[in-house]
């Protein structure tokens, strides 16, 4: 479970003063479901994301990530989470096997286990082709999914994605949509931000609505449509950013 | 902090250094290359010329021709210079037609023959180098051709030489052959080996931050478990094996040359220098170079962290090798030398030591201080760069 209690985070910028990038988020996201995080660029969702993953620090609040807290136990929560962004790069001069072997050593795992959980994934995403090849000379398509595999190769419980999507090609993007579906499908907890309307209205579960930093509402798409009396996520999010 | 996860880190951040082009050239190629290249290259060439210069008689201007007739008779005869007679002397040697000129008084030949003294002028531009030549050449021509008239006029009075030399003087130098060319190393290989320790960490410590947040790659490392500190060492450990790696590379590759190099450098001869330093000399070193290379690797990472791409990292650290090169020049200081107020100086004081530790001196007492101090230094210069990479406004600066 993700839960999160008043997270605040506040931005000092020397020519526009105090900004609420994040300003007082309180959410809680179930295991086998997508929780999606709908906002325009800017909204926070970035900041948001990067605080559960313990990379920031929240000016005030804080958050559990299937059980431990963020702001005294960020190892113990690095441990559990598979963070990917649109931002997250890949090392370009190690091989696919070694950028994934890296992070399953981070992340305290034996050789024998990264070994045989190499090979899994590596055969699931149908990677290995080009197992030996420098990250460098792959396609955008396959260092996705060596971001992907390096995401889950310590079998992480909560999932953090932030825009995964964003810059990715129809086919490319697949990889992605592919993966956060089979997570929810084994029991996970996926936290996916987009500002794409119909990648949300299509896989998550739940959606919360963040605006200048603030969550405005959580709800299912039923629960949107019935409230707003609109079909199109488009028009509802819209409807519910202006009010 | 797990040394576990920070060994993970040293050794992914040295395979992925090792593979980088730009390190490998500044790494290894650069500080085993560099010394052969200016000594035999260099100096080479320059001997070359020089002895190109030599081979070719400077051609002199004779005026005044028949006031020594004899002289000029002969110096045309010789062939050690090329004669030409011009009146205007002054724009043949401007204009290049002629290295030098020689202008005899009018009554040259008579005052040589009655035993007094004559004039010569000798003209020439100093400016240019085959003047200056041509110049010592004429000017030996003349003292010799002097020194056999002394020997004529003492000869005929039956007077011995010694006469007129009643103080035989004579110089030897006392110096050993190691020190001769630990003296010569001495100016500059400390200065060198400096330089290519900070060199040889400029690129890795750019790459494994700047050039980290550019490719995004902090940005998954920062949510995977492994702390800021672990990080921020595995990372040091790296710069600094990178940088000790191409200063033992720059000093081996320099006492070789040295060893092989000044032999054939035109003014010495081998008799005169002989290279040979000590291996507890190349040890001290190396262990001097130890906290100085921590202190530059992690000076430069601080430095390039603030960075947000590679170029800006590249710009922020040029004004900052001057700043560390600078002192490091102290050894071409004459007269500066170890001092107690200056062995707490950074940099310098490392550049002195090996200076002294290459003649020969081993100020033990020093040698302990300037480590202590080093290692100081580097160890407050470690914990900040520690510090800056638990900034988050630093790593995620927009």
């Amino acid at each position: 479970m993700i839960k999160t209690f008043n997270l605040t985070k506040i931005f000092s910028d020397k020519k526009r003063g105090e900004i609420k990038a994040v300003d007082g988020v309180s959410l809680e996201c179930k295991p086998g479901r997508i929780f999606g995080l709908l906002g325009l660029n800017g909204a926070g969702k970035t900041t948001l994301m990067r605080i559960l993953s313990t990379s920031l620090k929240p000016t005030s609040g804080t958050a559990k990530i299937d059980g431990y807290e963020i702001l005294n136990q960020p190892e113990m929560v690095k441990k559990r989470i598979g963070f990917l962004s649109s931002d997250t790069g890949l090392y370009p001069r190690l091989t696919a096997f070694e950028t994934v072997t890296y992070f399953a050593r981070l992340n305290g795992m034996e050789k024998e286990a990264i070994r045989r959980r190499i090979d899994e994934i590596f055969e699931i995403l149908d990677m290995n082709d080009y197992r030996d090849m420098k990250v460098d000379k792959l396609s955008t398509g396959m260092k996705q999914k060596v971001s992907i595999a390096r995401t889950m190769v310590h079998d992480p419980q909560v999932l953090i994605l932030d825009e995964p999507t964003l810059g990715l090609d129809v086919i490319t993007s697949r990889n992605i949509i592919d993966f956060v579906k089979s997570s929810k499908q084994r029991s996970k907890i996926v936290l996916f931000s987009t500002h794409v309307m119909h990648e949300a209205e299509k896989l998550c579960d739940d959606i919360a609505i963040i605006h200048k930093g603030k969550i405005l509402e959580v709800a299912t798409l039923a629960e949107y449509r019935q409230k707003t009396n609109l079909d199109s996520l488009d028009d509802i999010f819209v409807k519910i950013v202006g009010e | 902090m797990d040394f576990k996860k920070t060994k993970i880190v040293y050794f992914k951040e040295m395979l992925d250094t090792l593979r980088d082009r730009r390190t490998i050239i500044s790494m290894i190629l650069v500080p085993i290359l560099l010394f052969p290249v200016l000594m035999f290259g260099m100096s080479g060439l320059v001997v070359f010329f020089m002895e190109e210069a030599e081979k070719i008689p400077p051609r002199v201007v004779i005026v005044g021709k028949a006031n020594a007739p004899s002289l000029t008779r002969k110096l045309s005869q010789e062939g050690e210079f090329k004669i030409t007679y011009e009146t205007n002397f002054r724009d043949a040697i401007r204009d290049k037609r002629a290295e030098a000129a020689l202008s005899f008084s009018e009554d040259f030949e008579n005052m040589i023959e009655a035993e007094d003294s004559a004039q010569a002028t000798i003209y020439y531009d100093e400016a240019e180098v085959k003047s200056s030549m041509a110049v010592g050449k004429l000017r030996d021509y003349l003292s010799h051709y002097e020194d056999s008239m002394v020997t004529q006029r003492l000869k005929k009075r039956k007077v011995d030489r010694s006469l007129l030399q009643p103080v035989d003087i004579k110089e030897e130098n006392v110096a050993s052959q190691e020190k001769m060319g630990g003296f010569m190393l001495s100016m500059f290989l400390p200065y060198m080996i400096i330089i290519l320790a900070l060199i040889g960490a400029m690129y890795p410590a750019i790459d494994l931050t700047a050039g980290e947040k550019e490719r995004g790659t902090l940005e998954t490392i920062l949510a995977s478990p492994v702390s800021r500190g672990e990080l921020a060492t595995g990372k040091f450990l790296c710069v600094m094996t990178i940088s000790m790696i191409t200063a033992v590379l720059a000093t081996c590759s320099m006492s070789i040359t040295a060893g092989i190099g000044f032999a054939k450098m035109g003014p010495f001869t081998p008799e005169e220098v002989q290279i040979s330093i000590k291996l507890t000399s190349i040890l001290i070193i190396l262990i001097l170079l130890l906290p100085i290379s921590a202190l530059f690797s992690s000076l430069l990472l601080s430095v390039s962290l603030f960075a947000k791409s590679y170029k800006e990292a590249q710009s922020y650290i040029t004004p900052f090798m001057f700043l560390l090169i600078m002192p490091a020049m102290i050894t071409f200081m004459p007269g500066v030398e170890l001092n107690w107020p200056l062995a707490f100086v950074p940099v310098i004081n490392v550049s002195l030591a090996a200076k002294e530790v290459l003649l020969g001196t081993y100020n033990w007492g020093f040698i302990g201080l300037i480590f202590v101090s080093t290692v100081i230094y580097a160890s407050f210069s470690i914990y900040v760069t520690k510090r800056l990479f638990e900034k988050e406004w630093i790593l995620f600066r927009t």
